[in-house]
């Protein structure tokens, strides 16, 4: 039995857009209860601020709702928008498709983390409530930056035109960049958020040290991006590098698993990552003059966590340029 | 649609070589420039005890840059290194601001912008290791743990230029795809001025930020 193109392309549509809206549902929905929750607590603990303390649990679930925003309007677009009859547009849309759903589930739950603790915080500490909506904003915005990765890749993937392309290597060069994207996400979001509540909860704490938490929040939270940006990095190479046409199986799949090796080995590192943010930051508002100690420490051990990130980079390259 | 991470390129043939330049890129930045210039000339021009707008505004760019150099540098290699990051964070900001402004593109959307600079942080970083610790001293560093993992800690090292130039990129070429992608899909109706305060603004900000002290923390680390 043999269908036409136009077939494959409707079922890819159908499963890229599927897969984009629910796997991006499940990170926003487990942040956003998160929040919830600890808007609840801070409410029982601290009843005269219960209108502050829920304005700020509706702004702070808007903000990790949005990466399940990005993956609805990849999904809307996969299902209404007619895209050229070629046989690299399934690729394309099934890449699309996965890679947005997968990115969107760590920015969801590490965006909720931050406005929890601001709403524990404020509770706590009701003069900051300012400065603590204000650094929960930060927070949970640089949090977002691997989900808004994930959504470039796929636009681009979505609005290039592949069809000049050998068609055999290229389909997995297309699939390899949604799913490093994708999965590259994952741990950058989650860990972001880990490095952003502990800077609510030491402002909260400690008040005079807002400007040095801040900052030092913004380089942990930088430095645990880093591995969704080599998966960006892997992304591209695989999006706009031209690949010489062949009719082997062997340097499709060396395409594909290069995409997958830096998409899956970014989760961990990123992780850890924020764990050493995390703590970093916590402890500069218990021990306000330890800041530049603290903060060399965390970099160091961040950069170590890092290394195997970077040996999934290596393997990535050396399966694209070499194999 | 077409012109989706398009960059306007002129290509010219000399001696048999194509040397390309992306005009867009350097006239923006030269835009940047010579407004920084204009800002600097205005803001020092009447120097006074009661400052005026623009003598506050630069005081007080220079007062957190420099509070915060000597914070990670110590009080002497501090002072050396301030206007170095004063200007940079500066440049940045202007830059990534300039995409608010209709028919202005950030020179920072063009990968070599970024990764110039990252080279640049690369550069400054590691001359101010081998001036600290002394040549020996700071090859040997590449040998810890065990001299088998030299390599690795050097492409750990070239991995940083790469990390902070595409953070950078990412962001502020992300932005500007989206906004671009969003407005077409929108019909240009209500968005448009949103989301250039969310990615022109906030994200440029604050991205103009992370890259300064990335810098700065990048040579502290090479200084310790």
């Amino acid at each position: 039995m043999s269908y036409d193109i136009q077939t494959w392309i409707k079922v890819a549509a159908f499963s890229g857009g599927g897969m984009a809206m629910g796997f991006g549902a499940i990170g926003a929905a487990i942040g956003e209860g998160h929040t919830a929750a600890c808007a609840n607590a801070a409410i029982s603990r601290n009843t005269k601020l219960s209108g502050d303390i829920f304005k700020a649990m509706l702004v702070g679930q808007a903000i990790a709702e949005s990466s399940s925003i990005f993956a609805l309007v990849i999904a809307m677009m996969l299902l209404f928008t007619k895209f050229p009859a070629h046989v690299l547009t399934v690729p394309v849309l099934f890449g699309a498709g996965l890679c947005m759903g997968l990115g969107a589930i760590g920015a969801g739950v590490g965006a909720g983390y931050p406005a929890g603790s601001c709403c524990t915080g404020m509770a706590r500490q009701p003069a900051m409530s300012g400065r603590l909506s204000t650094n929960m904003l930060i927070g949970s915005a640089v949090c977002q930056t691997p989900a808004i990765f994930s959504l470039v890749v796929s636009f681009i993937l979505l609005f290039t035109d592949f069809s000049k392309s050998p068609v055999s290597p290229t389909w997995a060069a297309i699939l390899g960049a949604g799913i490093a994207s994708g999965f590259g996400a994952i741990g950058s979001g989650l860990g972001g958020g880990l490095v952003a509540e502990a800077s609510c909860d030491g402002i909260s704490r400690q008040p005079e040290t807002t400007t040095q938490v801040t900052n030092v929040m913004l380089l942990g939270q930088a430095v645990t991006q880093t591995t969704a940006i080599y998966a960006l990095l892997v992304s591209f190479i695989l999006m706009f590098k031209t690949f010489p046409a062949t009719h082997l199986l062997a340097p499709p799949m060396a395409l594909l698993s290069a995409g997958i090796c830096m998409g899956i080995g970014a989760i961990g590192p990123a992780i850890g990552e924020g764990f050493a943010g995390q703590s970093a930051v916590a402890w500069i508002a218990r021990n306000q003059k330890q800041v530049a100690d603290l903060t060399r420490v965390m970099l160091v051990g961040q950069a170590v966590a890092e290394s195997t990130g970077i040996y999934s980079l290596v393997i990535a390259l050396i399966l694209i340029f070499v194999v | 649609m077409e012109d989706l991470g398009k960059i306007h390129q002129l290509i010219i043939h000399i001696f048999g070589q194509d040397f390309t330049f992306n005009i867009e890129s350097m006239i923006m930045t030269w835009i940047v420039i010579i407004s920084l210039l204009i800002f600097g000339y205005l803001a020092a021009r009447k120097r006074n005890i009661i400052p005026n707008l623009l003598q506050v505004v630069g005081e007080m760019i220079i007062r957190i840059f420099y509070d915060l150099t000597e914070d990670a540098l110590g009080e002497e290699l501090g002072k050396k290194y301030a206007p170095m990051i004063c200007g940079l964070f500066m440049f940045l900001f202007l830059c990534n601001w300039l995409g608010i402004f209709p028919h202005l593109e950030e020179p920072t959307k063009d990968l070599n912008t970024p990764l110039s600079y990252g080279i640049m942080g690369f550069i400054l970083a590691h001359h101010a290791g081998i001036k600290a610790k002394g040549l020996k001293t700071y090859l040997k560093d590449y040998c810890e743990p065990m001299f088998i993992m030299a390599p690795l800690n050097v492409i750990g090292e070239l991995a940083k230029v790469i990390s902070i130039s595409f953070r950078l990129f990412g962001n502020i070429m992300g932005g500007s795809i989206i906004i671009l992608v969003v407005s077409y899909l929108t019909f240009n109706l209500v968005t448009p001025p949103f989301l250039n305060a969310f990615f022109g603004a906030f994200v440029g900000t604050i991205q103009a930020f992370v890259f300064t002290m990335l810098t700065l923390v990048y040579i502290a680390v090479q200084v310790a």
